[in-house]
Formats: structure tokens, sequence, C-alpha cells
């Protein structure tokens, strides 16, 4: 994960120095607050590697030159088969989206979709 | 690594095809796709990536046919001064959806089913991190672009204020109709979509790549993916945002952008642009990603200067949201220095970028082989809109070319010729992986020379237009404005433009018609997607070979010749026999998890990098 963590870090830095440099030279808060945030989020993608990294051990089999499918063997991940819950979700989603435009009994129903869908789709990761 | 004598080197036989180490797989039908679903019930519900990198493809396409019917009703409309097609309002629709169509619809989505399909097959995964997500992101990109269409059959048609939406004239006054509130909830929702995709690809790439594929050892291609991502993070939000707010201005009576409520509507050309010069980033690198893939491939050489590839995509990536408001210098509300600054500063490592091409190509022994032509294809023209761009980054030309057909043709070389392009080179490339069948060439040959003079003819005068001072964005001009001649050549050019795509389609459909007998490896490509079977079965690898550089499927055809092949490649396949020699014997299988044969790992001798 070095090689991640240099990339967001060096992303982080360099929203600094140009947001500081546009604040200077401009001074114009729009831009400098989109330049703030734009720090926050490499920042945050930099800290949740870097804390990764103090947990876990390193470096990891993709990580290593010399890495070779036997150093990572057994079960790589378990995966969900097919599924209706992410149309039911998109379609909630944009009936809540739709909503705003088209009439509040929209946003209802697209907010009980997705909190039944959202349910269930814990329920389908706790088995 | 040394060259090898002339009577040393190896004979045609001696090389090892893919297919010989994948064998023949139990249950294979080759009368159908293999791992995709069947019915429309398994295509609805489906998680894997490649059925839903498919389903992207296949949407953005149709989209990319909507659009450029769209593109025909404008070129038809302008070829002669005076309204014959269509009236001002409708035609200020049309442009619209055609450019946010294009945008939004195709181009970004076509990046994200490249990333789909190839960054599990190329890292070695398995799947995405989160195939639920991912399948929900197509859900929200095909229901936000079949709102957006919605807009034309909505009382007053569907929105009119150009693909950037500036108010006021996107505010409840200048647009009051339904279709421009369905435009922002189609951009709301596709916008959602591309953020989602976006945390999808970065945690795959970041967590599931196979042991042995370091970072620098990633396809071109999952680099740019990788950083297009962290641009998506950036940008889309910020315009989810902004359309949110604008939303609220038409629907709950804010003033963000009202001016005479105390709002401000350069706040929302910051905000789009924000969003906006990313965007065009983030719509050009994985196509840039493709031909990096292509270039070596039929240049039969090793990708020239790849850490300088990946430092100049991190370097676009960074700079990119740092020039947003070179759309906006004639605002006369910005710091023109800064941005023409740094507007110049990313054209440095785009060169960088056209440079390493070259270099791959240079002295190599190419094959003009369709995805080759398109490639080559996609640098020219990207490399025109490219210089044109530099020329528009001068706030002085710029006062006099912005919003003029100049502009225009500057967009659709830097963006239309780029994706168009490197996305027939992938389509291409990748048709054999995807369907385990071939293309023809020489219909590859017809759909390349017509879409190349057609793309040209088409927009190369737009240039000349918008130097002689034809805004953009009109439906009408008057016969003493001297624009007929290039209009009409322009609209011809969109005719042979049109026509290209019907070899591209013919070749498709015939295609379908044959056996897959294409072959995991049919190019002899670098990449570990072609190390397994096309189409690939159900998650990706039964078998993955070492990987030892940034081409593991060439390493393994030539893994007995030790001085072509990778080093430390040789090495990796006595580690695996001694790894099954020592290991498999000790643990018989038995139904305890833990106690599975494939436990055991290779001891650590040696540190590699982290």
């Amino acid at each position: 994960m070095r090689l991640e963590l240099i990339v967001w870090s060096g992303l982080t830095l360099f929203y600094i120095i140009i947001g500081a440099i546009y604040w200077a030279v401009d001074g114009d808060a729009a831009g400098a607050s989109l330049l703030l945030m734009a720090t926050g989020l490499g920042g945050l993608i930099a800290g949740w590697i870097w804390h990764w990294r103090r947990h876990h051990d390193h470096p990891r089999p993709q990580d290593r030159v010399d890495g070779d499918a036997i150093d990572d063997t057994g079960i790589v991940g378990v995966y969900p088969t097919a599924s209706l819950r992410p149309l039911a979700l998109g379609l909630g989603m944009t009936a809540i989206a739709l909503g705003v435009v088209l009439g509040s009994w929209m946003v209802l129903v697209g907010v009980a979709v997705v909190a039944s869908q959202v349910a269930l789709l814990t329920r389908d990761a706790d088995q | 690594m040394t060259t090898l004598d002339r009577d040393e080197r190896p004979r045609e036989n001696d090389l090892l095809s893919v297919d010989d180490f994948i064998g023949d797989e139990e249950g294979t039908d080759a009368s159908a796709g293999r791992g995709l679903p069947r019915t429309i019930l398994g295509w609805v519900t489906t998680t894997d990536h490649k059925a839903i990198g498919i389903a992207y493809a296949v949407t953005a396409l149709v989209f990319l046919a909507i659009g450029g019917v769209l593109a025909g009703i404008i070129r038809a409309e302008l070829a002669q001064p005076g309204l014959q097609v269509v009236d001002e309002a409708t035609y200020n629709s049309v442009f619209t959806i055609h450019g946010s169509v294009m945008v939004y619809l195709f181009a970004v989505p076509f990046g994200f089913a490249l990333a789909n399909y190839l960054v599990p097959l190329q890292i070695g995964a398995p799947d995405l991190a989160f195939p639920r997500l991912n399948a929900l992101s197509y859900w929200l990109f095909l229901f936000g672009g079949v709102i957006m269409l919605a807009g034309f059959l909505s009382d007053g048609g569907a929105a009119g204020f150009g693909w950037y939406a500036y108010p006021p004239l996107s505010g409840p006054l200048g647009s009051p109709e339904l279709g421009a509130d369905l435009w922002i909830i189609a951009i709301i929702l596709t916008g959602t979509s591309g953020t989602l995709s976006a945390i999808n690809i970065i945690a795959t790439i970041s967590m599931m790549r196979a042991p042995g594929m370091t970072m620098f050892r990633m396809p071109i291609l999952c680099w740019n993916l990788f950083l297009t991502s962290f641009m998506v993070l950036l940008a889309f939000p910020v315009l989810t945002g902004a359309l949110i707010m604008l939303e609220a201005d038409r629907q709950f009576g804010t003033h963000f952008y009202d001016p005479g409520a105390g709002g401000s509507p350069i706040l929302w050309q910051h905000l789009f642009w924000f969003f906006g010069h990313p965007e065009v980033y983030i719509v050009a690198l994985p196509f840039f990603g493709v031909v990096t893939e292509i270039f070596p491939v039929f240049a039969r050489k090793p990708l020239f200067g790849y850490k300088g590839l990946v430092l100049a995509t991190l370097t676009i990536a960074a700079l990119s949201t740092s020039v947003w408001a070179h759309h906006m210098f004639v605002t006369g509300a910005v710091v023109l220095p800064f941005f023409a600054a740094t507007s110049f500063l990313i054209a440095v490592p785009t060169g960088v970028k056209v440079f390493n091409w070259i270099g791959t190509m240079w002295g190599g022994s190419i094959s003009w082989e369709p995805p080759m032509l398109f490639a080559m294809g996609f640098l020219v023209t990207f490399v025109a809109g490219g210089v044109t761009g530099v020329m528009l980054a001068s706030p002085t030309l710029d006062f006099h070319l912005n919003d003029t057909y100049f502009v225009v043709a500057h967009f659709h070389y830097v963006m239309g010729g780029t994706v168009i392009f490197s996305l027939f080179a992938a389509i291409y490339f990748w048709w054999p992986k995807v369907t385990g069948r071939m293309l023809s060439k020489r219909l590859g040959q017809y759909h390349f020379w017509m879409l190349v003079v057609g793309y040209n003819v088409t927009f190369f005068v737009m240039h000349l237009l918008g130097r002689d001072g034809m805004p953009r964005r009109v439906a009408d001009y008057q016969p003493t404005d001297d624009f007929e001649t290039w209009n009409l050549i322009s609209s011809l050019g969109f005719v042979l433009l049109a026509l290209s795509f019907v070899p591209f389609l013919y070749s498709v459909v015939s295609s379908f018609r044959r056996p897959m007998t294409a072959g995991a490896d049919p190019w002899h490509a670098n990449s570990l997607e072609w190390a397994t079977s096309s189409p690939p079965p159900p998650h990706n690898f039964t078998w993955l070979p070492p990987i030892r550089s940034e081409r593991p499927v060439f390493d393994l055809r030539w893994v007995n010749h030790r001085d072509v092949s990778a080093i430390g490649t040789s090495e990796a396949w006595t580690a695996r026999q001694e790894h099954d020699k020592d290991v498999l014997p000790m643990h018989p299988y038995t139904d305890n998890y833990d106690d599975e044969p494939t436990a055991g790992a290779r001891p650590r001798e040696t540190d590699g990098a982290s």
C-alpha cells in the first residue's frame, strides 16, 4: 500500500499548495472552498490507507514484486449471486429524485422502496 | 535483457500459446456467451462485472446513436441558411440534449463500461469490489438517461439551455418548463451513478489485485481508470450539489443563482466548471488508456516510458482541478494569469503522453489491424484538438474565439475524436475477448477510412467558421454571412461520418454468425485479460500466470526463453512446482475449510517492495 499512500498524500499536498496559491492570487471563496474539499477528499483516502497500514500486515502479496498465486491462496472473496435489490434501489432513488418535480407522493413511495430494499439488503448480507 | 544470437532466436513453434495453458473447459458451450446471463431476468438481476460492463457499453452505444441522430438534425438545419427542419426552440432542445447525451450518457458511461469489464480482468480479480453497488450504478445511469430523453415528450419540450446550463437561463424564469427539471434530475442520477462506480473502481484496484500485480505492473488502462475515478470523486459530487441548488432555486424558491435577490450566477459557473473541466479528462483518460494498451501490441514493442505515462496521468489528474475557470475567461470575473498558466501547464503531461505513444511505435514492427488504425486516428484527432486547446488557453485568443464554432471544433476534436476513434479501437481490440469472435479486418478498414474522412470534413471546417465569427448554438444564419459553403461541406461530411457505421454494424452482425474460434489471445497481447478464455468464465480466472512485469501474457508465451520473458518468471514457475510438491500432499482434502490443501503459502525469504 506504500505507493497508494504516496499517490493520495501527494494529491492532497498538491491541493493544499494550489489552493493556497489560488486563495492568494484570487481570493475567490467558491474556488478556494472547492479546492479545500478536494484536499479533504485526498486526505480522507490517504488517511484511510495510513490507518489500514497500521493495522495490517504489509507488504501484501499484491505489493511484493516476487508475489505469486501461491502466496495468497484460499478464499479470495465471497460474491453475491444475482440480486433484484440494485434494480429496486435504483427505481426507488429515481422515484425520490423525480418526486421533487412531479409530486411529493412519489418521494414517499421512493423512500419506502429504498428503506425496504436497504433492510432486505442487510438481511441478504447476514446470510 | 540480452540480445539473442541469430541462431538462438526461437522458431515460431517454440512459442507457447495461451490456449495451451488454459486447456478445454468442461461444459463449454460454443454457441452461448460463457458466464453471461441467458434470460431477461438473469440480465436484470446480474451482479457480474462482465455482464454489467456489456450492459453499460450497449446502453452507451444506444445513447451514441440517439446523440448522433440529434447531431444529424443540427447539421441538417445548418446546411443552408433559413429554418428548414426545426424551429428555434426545438433547435435549442436538440443541441442541448445532443451535448448532454454525448457527454453524460455516452462518453463517461463508456469509460465505466471499459472499467467494469476490464479492470478485474486486467488486475486478476474475480469481480469488482462491490458487485451490487455496481449494478445499482448501472440502473441509475439508465434511468437518468431515460428521464433526460423523456423531456422531449413533456410540455414545452426538452431542456434548451445548453449542456452547461448557465443560470439565470436555466433558472425558474429562464426555463420554466418541465423538460429543464427532468434534465437536472437526470444529471443528478447519472452523477450519483458515476460517483458510486468510482468508489467501486478505486476499492477494486487498491485491494483486489492478484499477487505479484504491484501498482507499477498494472496496465496503463487501469492506472488511468484509477485516477479517472479519483477525478470523478472530486468532480461529480460538486455537480450534484450545484444541481440540487439549481433545482431548489426552481422548486423551493431559493436564490442561490438569482442575481436579483443576492445570488450569483458566477457561482454556478465556478461549480459547474469545477466539475466540467475534470470532466473532459474523466472522459478522455480511459480512452488514453485504451490506446496505450493497443500501441505496444501492434507495434510489437514494450511500452515506452511506463512510469512517465503514469506520472503524466497523475499530473493531469491533479492539474485538471485547477484549470476550471479557463472556461470563464469572458466573464471578466476570474484571475486570467492563474488559469492561463495552469491550462498551459496541463499541456505538458499531455505532450509527454503523445511523445511516449510515438516512442512506443518508433522502430516497431507495426501491423495495421483495425484496432491500430483507430488508435492512430485517435492520435491524429487528439493532437489536432490539443493544439487548438493550447490556443484557447490564451485569454487574448479566447476572448475572440469563445462561443464561436472554433470552440465547437476544438471540443469535438478533443472529446469527440478522442472518444470515437479510441472507442472503436477498443471495440475492435476487445471484441474477441468479449464475444470469442473476430471482427472483419477488411470491413474495419472501410469503417476507419470512412470515419476518418467524414469526421475531419465535418469538424475541420468548423475551425474556419469560428474564425470567421459564426456563433455557436444558433439555428440560423444569413446568406450574407458567407457561412454557407463551409456549413454545407460540414453537413456532407456528417453524411459520410454516419455512413461509416454501416460497415461496422454489418461486421458486428456477421461476426455473430461465425463460431467462437478467436481463442484466448488472438492478438498476441500483453495484459492479463488475455490469459483467460474468450469469453472469460464466471469470476474470470481458473488459473493465473506469474506476474513479473507489466505484460504477464507476453512473459507467458516466452516462458521458455529466459532472456526474453521478464526476470523472475522462471523462478516463479519453479516455486510453484516446489510449493505443490511440498504442500499439497501434506494436506489431504477434508470438509473443513481450514484444512483445505491450498492454505499453505510460500515462506517469505525476500522482502519485496511494499
